[in-house]
């Protein structure tokens, strides 16, 4: 008996062995290496000398406007995006939830935005809010809605909304996805006695629907709000931070400093954005825990 | 149970073994490049080349590695640093100091090479440019021109900046405008354009950034007229919306009718022939008011690396793309000024839109220039400029401030390299 389970740890070990390999490689060694990084002098100019600077890295970036700017942006990237990419999502999966012919060819069209590439959907979305060749002035100076066109990623306010829009329409399908199946989870027997009690459709959402699948609301709401803040690919296509900044977060900010060679900078960076997902993790995590509680 | 694990464990050391380079069959070398500048129509040309290579040497095999535009460069770096399974790469003007500062790029032998004295002058000049050894074989240079329309009631091409500013305000009339302004990725390189031909002849075309009594370009008097003029070409004579124009958007408005003037490299010649635009032509870019233009001449290459496990097929192949058959097939199909002295003969390259270059290749105020590319906060510069760029013309920022801000960065970057 002692040597079957002795047996069965080794058979584990190993099954988990490649999963572990793998993680540390691509997730552990980049993570030291980038922590590492972020305390040295470290310029792609010339990594032949690479000195230890300590905080000189993190000084150096907090005391840059750009960084600012691109924290506050970061919060309104967030925010307005996963607002709406929830409520379009939600209300997306309810009408999916229903039986109604070519069901599954709609669920496919839907999601299709999903199976794309950022960078990809950035270019899309840049020739579509292009102000001199894009589709999107054309239609609106074809239904008259404007007379000129717009400048949507040549003037700021124009540029945050526009990288938004894309963002919203990249991700409403994953809320629509994960909210679908979270419905389709609630046991039937509970509606059907919610009938048998007379609560309305109204009643029956707010204390049978929601209650069930508020767990998993709660989680995906802060998967993506991690991989809102952690996805530059769109911006940086759409208008590369600009103009003036105006549509970098700090996830992009990160990209520039990279771009520019100062791979210690960009570490201090990394480390910073690290640090701040960390500490919202935590204390959303709590606070969702205290509601499950309560 | 053990068997099982051992042949998944082989075949996996195989598999990754034979993604690597190295010879695959006995007798054979298999050599990996990787190219920069990529786009699908030069990938297609560098294959048929490296075809051709694989036939005139049986037993060397070629695997060609195309990472997309706007990452080419840094998934090069990273693939450098590792120093694993590289042989021949793309080398650009401002990453062959880097490149060569951190031991990667391999010195390429030149005397014994007879295709050496086949290389125009400033090819020869380019290839040494770093540390005064080869590094790389440049395959073609960019030089920019004025592109204009002919039909848009221009008589003669603007020769000044305030010309071309005066032309493309007459030009800009509701949906269309004067100059294809460029105020995205790269658009500081114009400004910067405008303020070196704005210092005429005190700037130190050896050191672009800086004046022959060792200030920057940046601190003059004659820089703030420059950009205050540039402020002004993109408010009265370019879309509002090319604030964010980058390369593709500024060419796509000179050839869709929206723009009538545009500086760009020669590669664009190509895209307006097959636009279908007829009335256009080319011209020696503006000077400033004391007569003289400058710019650098921008270029890449082929060189081999240091750690390739294969030096001498690697060098044999970056000889054969630069040799003159090879070479000019290429800058032909780029629409790239060409390396090869046999070029000059060639129709191609003297006639029509190619005769601006020549133009400016025989006026002595056409000044070439070398850009601070090898110092450390080259990168970082190109970076930050544009965004400062865009600062200004959005009124974010003031003249002053950006040309105070610039001035501040060079002197400092003068100090780090002496």
């Amino acid at each position: 008996m002692r040597l079957f389970t002795a047996r069965r740890a080794r058979f584990i070990a190993l099954c988990l062995l490649p999963g572990v390999v793998f993680v540390t490689l691509f997730t552990y060694y980049p993570m030291i290496r980038g922590t590492i990084i972020a305390f040295q002098r470290y310029n792609l100019f010339d990594i032949t000398s690479t000195p230890f600077v300590g905080l000189e890295n993190f000084r150096a970036v907090l005391s840059e406007e750009r960084f600012w700017t691109a924290l506050r942006n970061t919060g309104t990237w967030v925010v307005v995006s996963l607002f709406f990419q929830f409520f379009l999502g939600f209300g997306l999966a309810l009408l999916l939830r229903r039986h109604f012919r070519g069901r599954g060819l709609y669920q496919a069209w839907v999601f299709f935005p999903w199976a794309m590439s950022g960078f990809l959907i950035g270019l899309l979305w840049r020739w579509m809010f292009n102000g001199q060749f894009g589709v999107i002035n054309d239609l609106l100076l074809k239904t008259g809605l404007i007379d000129q066109r717009i400048g949507f990623l040549a003037t700021p306010g124009w540029a945050m909304t526009s990288v938004i829009v894309a963002n919203i329409w990249y991700g409403v399908t994953f809320f629509a996805i994960m909210i679908m199946a979270a419905l389709q989870s609630v046991p039937k027997e509970l509606y059907e006695a919610a009938d048998v009690d007379g609560a309305s459709r109204l009643r029956q959402f707010w204390h049978v629907t929601l209650p069930h699948i508020r767990p998993t609301l709660a989680l995906i709401v802060l998967l993506r709000i991690i991989w809102i803040l952690n996805f530059p690919d769109l911006i940086y296509s759409m208008t590369g931070g600009g103009p003036a900044g105006s549509t970098d977060i700090i996830t992009t900010f990160l990209i520039q400093q990279v771009i520019g060679g100062d791979y210690g900078r960009a570490g201090a960076v990394g480390l910073l954005i690290l640090g701040l997902l960390l500490s919202f993790s935590v204390f959303y995590l709590n606070a969702t825990r205290f509601e499950k509680s309560r | 149970m053990r068997t099982p694990l051992l042949a998944a464990a082989a075949a996996a050391t195989l598999l990754l073994a034979g993604c690597g380079s190295g010879s695959s069959s006995p007798g054979e070398v298999r050599l990996r490049m990787i190219e920069s500048l990529t786009s699908p129509e030069r990938t297609k040309l560098i294959k048929t080349l490296l075809k051709d290579f694989e036939k005139a040497n049986p037993g060397i095999k070629v695997e060609l590695i195309s990472p997309p535009l706007d990452s080419a460069d840094q998934k090069i770096t990273q693939i450098l640093q590792t120093k694993k399974d590289l042989d021949v790469l793309e080398v650009r003007d401002h990453t062959a100091k880097s490149f060569s500062n951190n031991g990667w790029l391999a010195e390429l032998p030149t005397t014994e090479w007879p295709g050496w004295s086949d290389l125009t002058e400033l090819a020869q000049k380019k290839a040494v440019e770093v540390g005064g050894k080869a590094y790389l074989i440049p395959y073609g240079f960019y030089e920019r021109t004025i592109f204009y329309r002919t039909d848009w009631g221009m008589t003669q091409p603007p020769a000044t900046w305030q010309e071309l500013y005066e032309a493309g305000k007459k030009m800009t009339s509701g949906d269309r405008f004067g100059y294809s302004f460029r105020g995205g990725k790269g658009g500081a390189d114009y400004a910067v354009m405008m303020v070196s031909a704005y210092n005429g002849e005190a700037l130190n075309p050896e050191k672009s950034f800086f004046l022959k009594d060792k200030r920057t370009i940046f601190s003059t008097p004659e820089a703030a007229q420059a950009m205050d003029l540039y402020v002004k070409i993109f408010k009265e004579a370019s879309p509002p919306d090319s604030v964010s124009w980058g390369f593709p958007e500024m060419v796509q408005g000179f050839t869709a009718g929206v723009t009538g003037m545009l500086i760009q490299d020669p590669e664009v010649i190509k895209t307006v022939q097959e636009s279908g635009m007829t009335a256009w032509a080319t011209a020696p870019i503006p000077k400033g008011p004391s007569g003289y233009a400058f710019q650098p001449v921008g270029y890449a290459g082929w060189g081999a690396t240091s750690f390739t496990a294969h030096p001498k097929e690697a060098v044999k192949l970056v000889q054969f793309l630069s040799e003159a058959k090879q070479s000019i097939a290429f800058a032909k199909g780029n629409s790239l000024i060409p390396i090869s002295k046999q070029a000059q003969s060639d129709p191609q390259f003297s006639q029509g839109a190619w005769k601006a270059y020549l133009q400016a290749q025989q006026d002595p105020k056409q000044v070439i220039t070398i850009r601070p590319v090898d110092y450390p906060g080259w990168s970082q510069f190109l970076v930050d400029s544009d965004r400062d760029v865009q600062a200004l013309i959005t009124g974010k920022k003031t003249t002053a401030e950006v040309l105070k801000s610039w001035d501040a960065f060079w002197t400092d970057q003068a100090k780090k390299v002496s």
